[in-house]
């Protein structure tokens, strides 16, 4: 048989975890519990699930702005990431960062991050580090289609082709750029039309089957850890809600007719339903998995709310790693 | 001292560095050039022969992808040097610098470490226009979460450069292109010198300059130039830019009662701004004269010598500056 | 009225077999380039008319651009057809039923062994052209743009006959029926399905990423076409039992212990060892029944579960498209003159009067 059941259920677990986090997130922003900017991952669960699924806990990865999803399956705790969305103290970031900037450094998650293509020359450093090591780390780089058309995304792909290092670059395309169609802002459609001009192998899957992904991602990760190099995964996928928020002030961009198709395509039911076929799990298993993570969440949005916000005494502390540099 | 050991500026930037890899196997450096070539101006000259191909690495023509590979490896345990060739081209890495090097400690909630220093070369004088000229470091100290070292002979860029291989926030290290063959003692062994401390290069008690860089050697012909007609000048390179050495400045100018600030950056916005708004918020009261500021003029550097020398200040325009401050008593 | 079809599979030749072995990668823009060179070789053969696949890529559109082919003054038209788009690999299956209820005399379709399974899904007997822009291609070949935009061109204008240069070539006629349960009702449900180069039962529970990837999950392989210069699936018959595109025999190989073991390509540039229980050559029509839990892969791609209480009923025929000899096409019309320059009635100013640069 190809994929053991644990993993297909490690898998679905991952996914799960961040729908139900994306899902309460969503639900505390509409009624206004929640600071700021709001990048929900839900459905594209699969290509984070699926990528991290393929990785050890001390490889690195590197996110973006909708980096949520990114931490939650990477291993990221509940609590912390709940509370650094309120702003809280007992946050991951201690309330400095907040949904845009969300990372756990000891989980190898090196931030989302509020610059569209930045993360991707920081998995180049990371990458190079492990290589320097000599570990066998490897480092992620997940990156959004819109992404591909800023220099630093170029620079990253080129500069880890020429220096051959451990990296897998994972592309979300969601065909969209913010609120604007990708066909707008590159003329090609496939970002893997990109790989073969840095020297690396590029392939697509679809982004709304974590088997496939995973599928890849094994592949890729293997091929970065014996030293075959850097190469490309192009997951085709959706997000469900708006580029911000859940409705995002109710901006009209996409028809129902495609947001329709493409939840008909939800990744964690369409897991579900094979596996059930397949006889590896039965929908009362599932249930419970969904109430036990369920009851993680509501227990996540009661630490937050409990927790305190930072003193303003905290401003200054954390610009520098000694307060030596206060001026 | 006869047997003084005399180093160049550039070879003590080297020696540092040599001095810091041997030391610690998480230092490498990385940039354009820098391997089998040495580096444009011969800075990282022999380290790639020494230290090997992987330690010391030549990259494509990418500072943001350079500066990302530094804060990438930073962040994962490594220590790294990553050079920009040219203080101009530090703004097609400012994403990287600015919003990535300096504020992911911040943003992780103070988590992160980041002992990355990023190694540049500034200044004008050698004709090489408004694109390879750029005094810069006002843009990099308004930046919480970095440091910025300017230093303005061999002892102190050896020191400075140990200092900021050590320090465990990102640096960026401004070497002054005209300064690269100035001589002077070096030690063999390695030191460093405290980020954030200032430097009184000459005691005085009339008045007092803060230079940095290439303008505290042309402060220091000023002085002397002065001294024939007794004014004695009191000189203060703060070295590091940020963080400043503000209460060394501020005793200085407590005892001289006159304040001069010199850059050669252009003076609109420049650091001498900050400096003197300082001195009259810590000073004032002990103020005879209004903090004069010497700055280029605002334009970019022009090319032609006969241009370039009329822009760039120098102990000629400082000591008319300081003529000035002292006609005003 | 010479009708022309293209189709441009614009998922062909990106799947994940780039990652596990050398498999060449084929970009929109190599693609958009074989298409237009085969719209103006076509035009200049002779077609009248020449429909091309939408594809959500933009390709056709692309490729058509520019060149002015509007049907007006005697010149060629070039339209794209209107058909609803799902950027899967029912758009192939929608545009080929569509060339043939327009009466094309030829179809190019660019892609792998996957893309023209579905040609041949969405019009059995298409006279076809199979441009090979895939992985592991056993039914496609590497034909230039322009070649094949020739030929079509001359086939379907009835400049060379297709009963000449078309040859019928095999397939692997599949029928599953299998038994879906919702909720507590069972029903069987069958459906009929095709393959031209292999259909292979693989032990997996997914479709995944579609490539076989794991040697040792290939239980069987039922072969229409099994040449050892190919990769992929079809080589493992090809390395023990050769057969011909042209050949009247088919060829069932199972996989496990106990008899020969071959050293097979089963990706580009990527070999492994495989233990050949059985090779049983099949005679045209015979039918041949494998039930149990498996994946179906069709020509080398991972597509349809099977579940334990399915059965897999196949046989290899001669019902597969018409596939036209591109060499002999072009030869033939060589030889027939039909790429000397017509006579125009319109005097060419420079053939006239005194001769030039002298």
């Amino acid at each position: 048989m190809d994929l053991p059941v644990h993993v297909q259920l490690d898998l679905h677990r991952r996914m799960v975890r961040i729908r139900l986090f994306e899902e309460a997130a969503g639900r505390l922003a509409e009624s206004n519990r929640l600071p700021g900017f709001l990048h929900l991952y839900v459905g594209e669960e699969a290509v984070a699930a699926g990528v991290c699924g393929a990785l050890n806990d001390d490889d690195h990865i590197t996110s973006t702005h909708r980096g949520h999803g990114h931490l939650v399956a990477k291993g990221g705790d509940f609590n912390r990431m709940m509370a650094e969305l309120m702003g809280k103290a007992t946050g991951y970031c201690k309330g400095k960062g907040g949904s845009m900037h969300i990372s756990d450094t000891s989980l190898g998650m090196l931030g989302a991050n509020g610059i569209v293509g930045a993360g991707s020359p920081i998995a180049v450093g990371a990458a190079f580090a492990n290589r320097y090591r000599g570990r066998g780390q490897v480092a992620v780089a997940f990156f959004g289609d819109g992404s591909t058309n800023i220099g630093a995304f170029h620079e990253a792909a080129n500069m880890a082709c020429a220096l051959h290092l451990p990296i897998v670059f994972a592309c979300e395309n969601n065909e969209y750029g913010e609120f604007t169609p990708r066909d707008k802002t590159m003329a090609i459609t496939d970002i893997v039309d990109r790989a073969a001009g840095y020297g690396m192998p590029g392939v697509i899957v679809d982004g709304m089957d974590v088997i496939a992904v995973h599928e890849a991602a094994v592949e890729a990760v293997e091929r970065a850890r014996t030293g075959g190099g850097p190469s490309l995964i192009e997951a085709k996928t959706y997000r469900f809600y708006n580029h911000h928020g859940v409705q995002n002030l109710g901006l009209k961009y996409r028809s129902d007719d495609e947001v329709a198709m493409w939840k008909q395509r939800d990744p964690i039911f369409t897991l579900e339903d094979r596996m059930i076929e397949n006889k590896a799990a039965t929908r009362d298993q599932f249930d419970a998995i969904w109430a036990e993570l369920r009851a993680g969440i509501e227990a996540a949005i009661a630490f937050a709310d409990e927790s305190p916000y930072p003193t303003p005494d905290q401003i200054m502390v954390g610009v520098y790693t000694s307060m030596s540099g206060a001026n | 001292m006869a047997d003084e050991r005399k180093l160049a500026y550039v070879m003590a930037f080297n020696e540092a560095v040599k001095q810091q890899m041997e030391a610690d196997p998480n230092v490498f450096c990385a940039g354009e050039d820098i391997g089998a070539f040495g580096g444009v101006f011969g800075t990282f000259g022999g380290l790639q022969a020494k230290f090997g191909a992987d330690r010391v690495v030549d990259t494509p023509i990418s500072e943001q992808a350079i500066v990302g590979l530094g804060v990438g490896a930073a962040v994962t345990g490594l220590r790294p040097i990553v050079d920009l060739m040219f203080m101009d081209f530090i703004c097609v890495a400012l994403d990287q610098i600015v919003n990535q090097a300096a504020k992911l400690k911040y943003m992780f909630g103070g988590d992160a470490v980041l002992p990355l220093t990023i190694t540049t070369a500034g200044g004008g004088g050698l004709s090489a226009a408004a694109q390879h000229s750029q005094s810069l470091e006002a843009l990099l100290c308004h930046i919480p979460g970095l440091k910025v070292v300017m230093p303005s002979n061999p002892y102190d860029m050896k020191g400075l450069m140990t200092a900021c291989i050590q320090e465990n926030n990102p640096t960026v290290m401004i070497k002054h292109k005209r300064l690269l063959g100035m001589t002077g003692h070096v030690p063999e062994e390695s030191y460093s010198i405290p980020l954030g401390k200032g430097n009184i290069l000459r005691p005085g008690k009339d008045v007092t300059i803060v230079a940095y860089a290439r303008m505290a050697n042309e402060a220091l012909i000023a002085a002397d130039e002065l001294a024939k007609d007794g004014i004695d000048c009191e000189i203060i390179d703060p070295r590091t830019l940020q963080p400043l050495d503000t209460d060394l400045i501020v005793s200085s100018v407590k005892k001289t009662n006159h304040a001069v600030v010199v850059h050669e950056a252009v003076r609109f916005g420049g650091l001498g701004g900050e400096i003197a708004s300082q001195i009259q918020e810590l000073a004032f009261d002990y103020l005879d004269a209004p903090v004069t500021r010497i700055g280029a003029p605002f334009s970019p550097v022009p090319f032609s010598p006969a241009l370039e020398q009329h822009y760039i200040p120098d102990s000629k325009t400082i000591v008319q500056g300081i003529r000035d401050v002292m006609a005003r008593v | 009225m010479s009708t022309v079809g293209i189709i441009v599979n614009p998922n062909a030749g990106k799947d994940i077999r780039r990652l596990v072995t050398p498999a060449t990668h084929t970009s929109d823009v190599t693609k958009v380039g074989i298409v237009r060179r085969a719209i103006v070789a076509a035009a200049e053969a002779g077609a009248t008319r020449i429909l091309l696949m939408p594809d959500r890529h933009r390709l056709a559109e692309r490729a058509a651009e520019g060149l002015g082919l509007d049907g007006r003054d005697g010149r060629c038209s070039v339209e794209i057809v209107d058909e609803p788009l799902s950027g899967s690999r029912h758009d192939t299956i929608a545009a080929a039923r569509r060339f043939w209820k327009e009466q094309a005399g030829a179809v190019i379709a660019l892609g792998g062994d996957g893309t023209s399974r579905d040609v041949a899904l969405g019009w059995p007997d298409a006279p076809l052209i199979a441009i090979s822009t895939g992985t592991n291609n056993v039914y496609p070949s590497a034909i230039d743009g322009t070649s094949a935009g020739a030929a079509a061109a001359l086939v379907a204008a009835g400049h060379v006959d297709i009963a000449v240069v078309g040859r019928r070539s095999k397939r692997v006629t599949v029928r599953i029926d299998d038994v879906v349960v919702e909720g507590d009702a069972e029903r069987t449900v069958s459906r009929d399905d095709l393959a031209l180069v292999d259909l292979a039962f693989i032990d997996a529970q997914f479709v995944g990423a579609r490539a076989v990837r794991d040697p040792n999950t290939v239980r069987a392989v039922i072969a229409a076409v099994a040449t050892p210069a190919s990769t992929g699936l079809s080589s493992i018959a090809g390395r023990v039992h050769p057969v011909d595109r042209w050949d009247d025999t088919g060829v069932l190989i199972r996989l496990g212990h106990g008899g020969r073991r071959v050293r097979v390509p089963l990706a580009p540039g990527s070999f492994t060892t495989l233990d050949i229980a059985e090779v049983r050559p099949l005679a045209l029509g015979e039918s041949v029944e494998i039930a149990g839990k498996c994946v179906l892969a069709f020509d080398g791609e991972r597509d349809v579960p099977v579940s334990e209480r399915g059965r897999v009923t196949v046989r290899v025929d001669k019902s597969g498209p018409l596939l036209i000899d591109v060499d002999a096409t072009l030869i033939i019309a060589a030889r027939d003159r039909r790429f000397d320059e017509k006579q125009t009635t319109t005097p060419d100013p420079e053939a006239d009067g005194a001769p030039h640069g002298h």
